[in-house]
Order: structure tokens, then sequence, then C-alpha cells
């Protein structure tokens, strides 16, 4: 059963405060009170003087269960939640391989779930790694990206992306953050534009995120009384808020700590959001957790996994 | 234009005139144009297509204008069908009456 070896997060030393992006963009001052009042963002992370490989490096330093097993990993998995990050050809993953001993590997970019594919990779890890042989072979999954074009900065009406990226270490078997279930719900109805496609999309945000939760919770054979905590994209308070009175969950137990002081970071939330409960002792021995995504874009994705700890 | 009823008001009705009045002078500032025939009863989202971003942006207006604190989180849609439930969403969501 697929299992988490070890996660690492990283976010860059600065902090900007959402009016700077706010007013790069050309937001008004009103929707920057919005962004503040209604959604509870107030800064984001940025490395200005830094690329995304820079990004990638803080994620593996952080990596301790990496040192001494390079050559166990089989497969190195960048998720993005944007299909192009870096101009072509430039290949800051492989770069990274290169670095760290591990250009053996294979590597390659999951992507299309929006910022849901964090998720998806640690599912094509799992799958690759039970068809290995080698219960020994690792793989690693890497998330990150520059909030460097207008689309990456920000998430209209909902959020600011902020810099930062998250590494995990994948292993076919082990009693220690066992994946238990996982769920993805993707709506390709929501594939377009226009204001009553997004005002539709807002709606069901909260609903289809829930849904995709508790299909995951009872994939697992669990109830949702049964989760200890919730690991969130950090996306926005209120979002989150209105999945919790979904599913009768009690938003104090979603780790929400982050969104105010980093901006959502792409696919890497709940991977940083793991390491910021693991720091501040949320997680014991046997809990029952979940980390949970959704994201637009082309169509709608939703998606949730359960892990035993 | 079909013109439900709205709940029926709890607030102080002297308060809710005055938040009604002042969704309605506010509204076309939010949409960009000018609805006729304004009421409590007027529908938010079916006539006049208003979005929850734009709700929002009224009710921060409604603050500045009253020199009111109103609780924006709880806003859901439903609070939207009407001039006349979001008058009572603000009149139930004060935090700090002037």
């Amino acid at each position: 059963m697929t299992a988490l070896a070890d996660v690492s997060g990283y976010l860059p030393g600065k902090r900007v405060p959402i009016e700077e992006p706010a007013e790069r963009l050309g937001l008004t001052e009103m929707q920057v009170r919005i962004f503040r009042r209604y959604h509870k963002l107030a800064e984001v992370a940025q490395d200005p003087d830094g690329d995304l490989l820079d990004l990638l490096r803080g994620a593996l330093a952080g990596l301790d269960g990496l040192r001494g097993r390079e050559e166990r990993v089989r497969y190195v998995l960048h998720a993005r939640a944007f299909p192009v990050v870096v101009p072509y050809p430039m290949n800051p993953a492989r770069d990274l391989c290169g670095e760290y001993g591990l250009g053996h590997a294979a590597s390659f970019t999951v992507s299309h779930h929006a910022c849901a594919s964090g998720l998806l990779a640690i599912d094509v890890a799992g799958r690759l790694l039970a068809d290995d042989g080698d219960p020994d072979a690792l793989a690693l999954v890497l998330t990150g990206e520059k909030a460097f074009t207008p689309e990456a900065r920000l998430v209209p009406e909902t959020s600011f992306y902020g810099e930062g990226a998250a590494a995990c270490l994948v292993r076919a078997g082990g009693s220690r953050d066992r994946l238990l279930a996982y769920a993805v719900d993707l709506r390709g109805e929501f594939d377009g534009e226009g204001a009553k496609l997004t005002a539709q999309f807002q709606e069901e945000y909260a609903e289809c995120l829930a849904a995709a939760i508790l299909a995951a919770v009872e994939r697992a054979g669990l109830a949702m009384d049964e989760i200890s905590l919730i690991l969130p994209h950090s996306v926005n308070v209120i979002a989150w808020k209105r999945v919790c009175r979904e599913l009768g969950f009690p938003v104090a137990r979603v780790v929400l700590d982050n969104v105010a002081v980093s901006g959502h970071v792409f696919c890497a939330d709940h991977f940083i959001n793991y390491r910021t409960a693991r720091t501040r002792g949320l997680l014991r021995p046997g809990d029952r957790y979940v980390m949970a995504a959704a994201g637009g874009s082309a169509g709608g994705v939703f998606a949730a996994m359960v892990f035993e700890h | 234009m079909r013109q439900p009823e709205t709940a029926a008001p709890s607030a102080d009705p002297v308060l809710r005139a005055r938040l009604v009045e002042g969704i309605v002078e506010l509204l076309p500032g939010v949409l960009g144009r000018a609805p006729a025939d304004l009421s409590e009863r007027t529908e938010l989202i079916a006539a006049l297509e208003m979005t929850s971003v734009a709700a929002l942006e009224l009710v921060l207006r409604l603050e500045e204008r009253l020199g009111l604190e109103i609780s924006v989180e709880g806003l859901e849609r439903a609070d939207l069908a009407t001039v006349g439930t979001l008058a009572d969403y603000v009149a139930a969501n004060l935090l700090d009456e002037e």
C-alpha cells in the first residue's frame, strides 16, 4: 500500500501584502478589501530573485528522508497546476535530478488536474511503485511553481498564488502515512469562460469538494468523525468554511494557518500544511487525515486522499 | 419581472428601512447600470444577475455609507434573493452598531 516516506515544504522568506500583486494586476481597492475581509488573504510568499529551480531546491533541502537513498528513486514526478511553468526548453525538474544524484530516475510531469495534480502524482507514483517489483523502490513527487504570469498570480475572485514548493518521497509500503483511499471528480462541464459558468463553478465548489472528500473517506471505510484533520489547498478561508458546513466537520480541524501568510501555493499547499500540522503536533500515530485540493481552468477538479499517520 | 414576497422582517423596522434604502441607492454604482423600479422585493440574482462578489462590494459600501460594521463571512447565495433578504442578512450580522 502506497505510503509517504517523507514530506517537506518550502516557502521563501519574502512576504508581500496582496496589495502589491493586486496593483500589478489592475485590481481595484474594493477587490482587495474583499480578498482581505471575506477570503482572509493578506500576504503572499515570493522569491523575486530566484527561479523555479531555486524553489524546488528549497523543498529538496528539507527532505531528510532522501539522503543516502537517492539510488532507490526510480521516478521523479513534477506535479503542476499549469502545464507550462518555464520557457522552453528549460527543464528545472531534470536539472534538479542532476544536482541531487537522481539522474538515473525516469522524470516526467503530471498536470491537467489543476491544483489537485499533486494528489494525482501521489496516486501515479504509488501505481508505478506497486508494479516495479522492487519493494525498496522510491518515487519523488515535486510540486512548486513561479507566479510569473498574470494567470499564475491570481485566481479571479478567489485567491492569489504564492511561490513555494514541496517534495514528497513515496514508497510502495510502510506503516507511516499510509494512503488509504483516493477520490477525484473531474467536472468537464466547467471547461469554458463567461460570468455564468464562473458563478456556477463558485456556487457548486464547496459541495463538489465536500463530495470528493466524503467519497475518499467512505472508500477508506471511514466516517468523517474518524478524521482527525484536513490538510487543504490554501485557496482561501471562506471556501473551506463552506466545505466544512457541507461535511459537518469543524473548521478548526482544517489547517488554514498558511492562507494569510503564503497565499495559494499551486499544488504544494497540502504538503506544506502537512509540515505545519507536524510542527504544531496535530498528527499522532494512528490518526486518519485528509489531503484535499480543487482547481479550475480547463474544467473543475475536486480531489481528496485519506492517509493514516 | 416577477417580484416575490420577501421573508418577514424581524429586524428593527427603522434600521431595516435604512438598509433597504441604502442598498437601493448603492445598487446602480455596484452594477454599473441603473435598473428601474428598485424596491425591497427586487430579485438580485434572478432579475439583476448580481454576482456574489458584487454583493460583497455592495455590503462593504453599505458599511461605509451607514457607518456600520458587518460580518460578511456568512453571506450566502440565499441571502441575495432580493434586496429585502440582503437587508435582513445585514441586520442580523451587524458587529457594531453606530
